[in-house]
């Protein structure tokens, strides 16, 4: 390995090193703001590093890692998600009797698997990468394990993706045969002049079964509203948005290697399982009074919307599926953000009733949701319209006419229960106010005020999206 | 400047339409031209917005006399901007002004860039200016209400969408602006939102445009693939090279568009949600629901008359919808005992003419009816909105009578605005524009005897309706006492929109009368010229029966409502007539044939119980939507093995679909 | 012997798991099943890297390797995903007193 090579993995080692810094500074007994203020700074010399290795990128490390400007904009968003899923987490768990310090290890061991996927090329990297991810998630979502509902949704969570990763396995057992080989690019070149046996059909079929469980696509979505409900907000947020983003980098770039988009019958299965995921995703959603399990449907709806722009694969696909994910994280992520705020001590703030005239106690927070749900809903001017828009505009450009006919009604059922829950932050009768522990008053100012940023994100995605589009296309250059 | 624009307004048809000076003299005018316009075009939206951003934000710490100040201020503001820019600008020169790039792909790029020509400085004109007299109106009409500044937050913020959307010179800035004018519709509908049925009525109005909005944007995304831009200007160039006449996708793509104008215009068969609509307060209606937002659908249209054009199909589409329209709208007219309602069914009905015009290709003849049409309606909807105020917010016509006496000023205003309504001739500015209408109807290429046997029709209905209205309302004896009258804020408008719904008539006249065609000739750079066939009946006869059977009508509905009062509520001679005017009254049972055909079966698959029928195909939609949602809910029965056998389901699908293929 | 025998033995274990998962009651029993689930693909990986390596010609000694290093991995990772599965086991029964799955209905619709 040569020290280019060397270099170009620092960030994924300094992320690596975060964790084990949080054990250290657990050992040695600091207090949950100095590690919070410590992982924040990790994440932030990750950015650094990763700034700082630009210039030699792309480098292949062969056999398990490619790092080119595809993983470093993956990754770009998965560290953002984490870093603000952190600082959502200080005042969510600060208030909890639970030991929140051991969190930080499990989000950053979680952070490494999403970010391994990125830059993998080779099964054995696939699989590392998604089992950190996925151990930790357990782990994760079963944290406040005196609350009934995160053990039973850790639980879930964590036979249903056992038993996937064992069908992962299986197919990728089955490419292996086939194949004599474990890199996406070999089984490319392998593939490309045979037509593939039978048992290589099944092993291709259940490596996506195991991709869209982890993505909470239909068939494979049941998992997701138990889990989003159950799990901490702050573990919610993140599931919704990095391991999300990971699983979804991994799959393009295996899907590029092996020209998965060439075979009729697989863009058919993608088609309907991203139709079926946009229908149900917003029909479950329609009436759902529990807000945590409302935003589950809707990213089951989002996902498909996403795979819309994962069929052409092509480089226009690429960059609108970067650009939605982006936006969709910032607005997952404020939407998320509020309810981490609003939940008490006891229970998070999941029912709708909590957001009744939250306009006329909390202005502010009640216009970052107001603003999020908004750009779910894809109204103009926000970050996720245009995201829907160029999803379209590549939908279109493919002659995916049935898909694309289905993410725009299906909009507008989805435009529905997002105008109920804004309407209802307007409505009158307030409930009570929630009370707050007296938290550390730095804390409460930084969360306001990282909120607002997403808000104004939102805004600035939808108003000016050229710079950030400019921005995708030059990374995705580097390859 | 205005010595340019003046004398261009006084050309005749005989100059070409494209005048073809040297490459470079255009680009040195345009260079001039630029530096001149471009230092206040974007103010035009940009003041409505900042109202609304003032307003929306520090709503809550106004004192109530600078809420309208800055809520009409920024409307009268920019009506002011406009009126400069129609005096400097030059019909050969479209002026446009890149604000900046929004974003662009290889394929697509966006600019946000406002660019204004003929059609747009017209409706420009008519927003804001009648936007400016609305609001100066709502500053009287809504002060007492509790949600002063948010009312007019949502106007302004409707104000700013609509002028995006007229000035938008590509269609993602233009979808913009018509998804920003349909949520502030949606918001102003519902501005009493304590009333559910109000709540239920804008979501019945957001719903089914929602519809016509999809189709609208899969047509865009068609235009797109076929042109790679969508950039108004160049689809238009290039529609003629790209498409042969009568083309199947054109065609398609032209329908589609017709879709989404026809959900935002209230036409058939998107037409229900409109007289619900009228829940808002009335200065809303009258702006919204008559002037400016119902007739985007027409300014698509016309916008888009490139693709219209080469397809003969879609132009009989939009000629034959206009045709029903305006008859169904006008006989529930005729019953409606609502006055705002009346107005609604009348407006539909007068759109249907706009569509109507459109589709036989007489497009200056729609856009001055749109004129017209904005100033009378608007003044009809606020003196509406005036009487229903001064009689305790009663809304029935045969609750009001005697007026006349009682509200002088109301009553001239209003038989100003009514008699143009009924096409009153020679004198009314309704007259003009309709006559038109009528005349290409028979007389363009694609027109024919049947359109124009409907189109007098609906003048002969029109005629009635407005007459009765106008009779039940102001003669007869008093019923409901007038508590106040409206003060001056209230009554400028009215007044002057009063002077203009008899006066813009005149810049128009038919041509075998007397040659006046400032408007035609205002537009004729930005429209193509309508083709008449030729070979037809003498104008004069054609126009003599219109003039008659307007007379006609009036005479009928003074016939039967003043002399022998038929037509009183609760007072119906025969079963057959009652029945029809039951018919027509719930606007001919458009609600109960959905119901019927697409809700009933539906819910009878679905199982549902039969109390849950609904009369309604809005809240059939959401009614069948929930029905899926629970039906799917059921699958989220937190049983985690029921959960591992659906993973494995699905498993077992894709590989079995997997073996078979 | 002929590689078909390991790939239908392979399917069968597979098959055993898949059915225990989906019948067995007791979320340790459940576990067991996916561990068996997870050894019928070690099975199969080591199976086929034997197949590759003998296909494989003499220049290229170490051709099929990966496949029984693969194996490793996927043998660790199985004992973390154990260790983590048993700890929330633990933590369940002592909220629920049992180690039911069917007990796991509270989060539903």
């Amino acid at each position: 390995m040569s020290n280019e090579q060397l270099l170009a993995l620092l960030p994924f080692m300094v992320l690596a090193g975060a964790s084990i810094v949080v054990i250290l500074m657990i050992a040695a007994r600091l207090s949950h703001t100095a590690i919070q203020v410590a992982g924040f700074l990790m994440l932030c010399f990750t950015v650094l590093a990763m700034g700082y290795v630009r210039d030699i990128l792309p480098q292949e490390i062969l056999p398990l890692f490619i790092i080119d400007g595809f993983a470093a904009l993956y990754t770009g968003v998965i560290i953002f998600s984490v870093g603000v899923v952190g600082l959502l987490s200080y005042i969510y768990f600060e208030e909890r009797e639970e030991n929140p310090k051991e969190y930080y290890i499990l989000l950053f061991l979680a952070t490494l698997g999403a970010a391994v996927l990125t830059i993998s090329r080779h099964f054995v990297s696939l699989f590392l990468g998604l089992e950190i991810l996925s151990v930790s998630l357990y782990a994760l979502i079963a944290y406040l394990r005196n609350r009934n509902n995160a053990i039973e949704s850790g639980l879930k969570y964590l036979i249903l993706a056992a038993l996937t990763s064992a069908f992962l396995l299986l197919g990728m057992a089955l490419f292996y045969m086939e194949t004599g080989s474990m890199e996406f690019n070999a089984i490319g070149q392998k593939l490309a002049g045979s037509d593939p046996g039978v048992l290589f059909k099944l092993g291709l079929a259940l490596m996506v079964v195991a991709i869209g469980f982890k993505l909470a696509l239909v068939p494979f979505h049941l998992w997701a509203a138990d889990v989003y409900q159950g799990a901490p907000a702050p573990v919610t947020a993140f599931i919704a948005t990095a391991s999300k983003v990971g699983v979804f980098a991994v799959l393009m770039r295996f899907s590029l290697a092996v020209n998965l988009q060439q075979s009729e019958f697989l863009l058919n299965v993608f088609s309907g399982i991203a139709i079926a995921s946009m229908i149900l995703g917003n029909i479950l959603a329609l009436r759902q009074q529990n807000i945590k399990r409302l935003l589950a449907y809707s990213s089951i709806a989002h996902l498909g919307y996403l795979i819309v722009a994962f069929l052409p694969g092509t480089r226009e696909g690429i960059e609108a599926s970067v650009f939605y994910l982006f936006a969709y994280a910032i607005t997952i992520l404020s939407a998320f953000g509020i309810v981490t705020i609003l939940s008490t001590r006891m229970k998070d703030a999941e029912d709708l009733s909590v957001y009744r005239g939250l306009f006329w106690r909390k202005p502010l927070l009640a216009a970052v949701l107001a603003v999020s749900l908004f750009s779910l809903a894809g109204i103009p001017l926000t970050a996720g319209f245009f995201a829907k828009f160029i999803v379209l505009l590549t939908g279109a450009n493919y002659n995916l006419w049935l898909p694309v006919i289905v993410l725009v009604l299906t909009s507008v059922i989805g435009l529905y229960y997002y105008l109920r829950i804004i309407s209802t932050l307007f409505a009158s009768a307030p409930a009570a106010e929630p009370r707050h522990k007296p938290l550390h008053p730095f804390f409460h100012f930084v969360t306001y005020a990282t909120l607002f940023v997403l808000m104004v994100m939102i805004c600035v995605l939808g108003v000016f999206p050229g710079p950030a589009i400019e921005g995708i296309r030059q990374f995705l250059m580097i390859r | 400047m205005l010595r340019r624009s003046l004398a261009s307004l006084g050309m005749t048809n005989t100059s070409s339409r494209h005048p073809e000076p040297s490459e470079a003299s255009v680009r040195d005018r345009r260079r001039i031209k630029e530096r001149i316009m471009e230092n206040y075009l974007y103010l035009i939206p940009a003041l409505p917005l900042a109202g609304f951003l003032i307003l929306s934000l520090l709503g809550k710490n106004l004192s109530k006399n600078l809420i309208p100040v800055i809520g009409a201020g920024s409307v009268i503001g920019s009506a002011i901007a406009v009126i400069l820019l129609a005096i400097q600008y030059d019909p050969e020169n479209p002026v446009r002004q890149i604000l900046w790039q929004w974003f662009s792909s290889e394929d697509l790029s966006v600019a946000i860039s406002l660019s204004v020509d003929a059609l747009t400085i017209v409706f420009l004109f008519v927003i804001t200016f009648v936007g400016a007299l609305i609001h100066i109106y709502s500053a009287a009409f809504m002060r007492e209400d509790r949600d002063y500044a948010r009312f007019f937050a949502s106007m302004n913020l409707f104000i700013c969408s609509m002028l995006l959307l007229v000035m938008a010179d590509n269609l993602v800035l233009l979808y913009l602006g018509w998804e920003g004018v349909g949520l502030c519709s949606y918001l102003l509908i519902g501005f009493w939102y304590e009333k559910p049925e109000n709540s239920r009525a804008a979501n019945k109005a957001f719903t089914i445009t929602r519809i016509g909005d999809t189709a609208m944007l899969i047509g865009l995304f068609m235009l797109f693939q076929e042109f790679r831009t969508l950039y108004i200007p160049d689809i238009l160039n290039n529609v003629s090279q790209h498409f042969e006449s009568g083309s199947a996708t054109l065609t398609t793509i032209a329908l589609l568009l017709v879709g989404g104008a026809v959900g935002k215009s209230a036409q058939l068969p998107l037409q229900s949600w409109l007289p619900d609509a009228m829940a808002g307060p009335s200065p809303v209606s009258a702006l919204i629901h008559a002037a400016t937002m119902v007739t985007a659908g027409v300014y698509l249209i016309a916008r888009m008359h490139g693709i219209f054009v080469l397809s003969p199909e879609a132009m009989a589409i939009v000629a034959i919808i206009g045709a029903i329209t305006l008859i169904i709208a006008g006989c529930s007219a005729l019953v409606q005992t609502d006055i705002k309602r009346i107005l609604a069914y009348s407006t539909i009905s007068q759109i249907g003419y706009m569509f109507l015009a459109l589709g036989v290709g007489a497009w200056s003849a729609a856009i001055f009816h749109f004129f017209t049409h904005a100033f009378f309606k608007a003044l009809l909807f606020l003196a509406a909105g005036a009487i229903i105020e001064s009689l305790h917010h009663e809304h029935s016509i045969f609750k009001m009578g005697g007026l006349r006496k009682k509200m002088p000023l109301i009553f001239y205003t209003f038989l100003a605005g009514a008699a143009s309504l009924a096409a009153l001739p020679f004198i009314t500015s309704g007259f003009f524009s309709k006559e038109q209408i009528l005349g290409y109807s028979f007389g363009a290429v694609n027109g024919n005897p049947i359109l124009w046997v409907v189109g007098i029709t609906g003048a002969f209905i029109t005629a009635i309706y407005t007459t009765r209205l106008m009779v039940v309302v102001f003669w007869g004896e008093e019923k409901t006492h007038v508590s106040h009258l409206p003060g001056p804020a209230m009554t400028l408008p009215l007044v002057v929109l009063a002077i203009l719904s008899i006066a813009v008539g005149f810049i128009e006249w038919p041509h075998n009368l007397m040659h006046v065609a400032v408007f035609s000739d205002y537009v004729q750079n930005v429209l193509p010229a309508t083709v008449e066939r030729e070979n037809i009946a003498p104008p004069l006869v054609l126009q003599g029966i219109a003039i008659f059977m307007t007379l006609f009508g009036i005479y009928v509905g003074y016939m039967n409502c003043y002399r022998k009062p038929i037509w009183k509520a609760n007072n119906y001679q025969t079963p057959l007539f009652q029945s029809l005017r039951n018919f027509w009254f719930k606007g001919w049972l458009f609600d109960d044939l959905y119901n019927n055909v697409f809700v009933k079966p539906f819910l009878f698959i679905t199982t549902v119980n039969r109390k849950d029928i609904i009369d309604k195909i809005y809240t059939g939609i959401s009614n069948g939507a929930s029905q899926l949602h629970r039906m799917f809910s059921v699958s989220q029965n937190g049983s985690l093995r029921w959960y591992i056998g659906g993973v494995l389901a699905g498993i077992l699908i894709i590989v079995t679909i997997q073996m078979i293929v | 012997m002929p590689i078909e025998r390991y790939i239908f033995l392979a399917i069968a274990l597979f098959c055993i798991g898949i059915a225990g998962v989906l019948i067995r009651r007791n979320a340790i029993i459940v576990f067991m099943c996916i561990e068996l689930m997870l050894n019928a693909v070690n099975l199969l990986l080591v199976a086929f890297s034997k197949m590759h390596h003998l296909k494989a010609t003499a220049a290229n000694a170490t051709a099929g390797i990966e496949g029984q290093l693969f194996v490793f991995f996927i043998m660790v990772v199985a004992a973390a995903e154990v260790s983590v599965g048993l700890a929330i086991i633990v933590m369940m029964y002592r909220n629920v007193h049992s180690v039911d799955i069917n007990f796991l209905n509270r989060l539903k619709h």
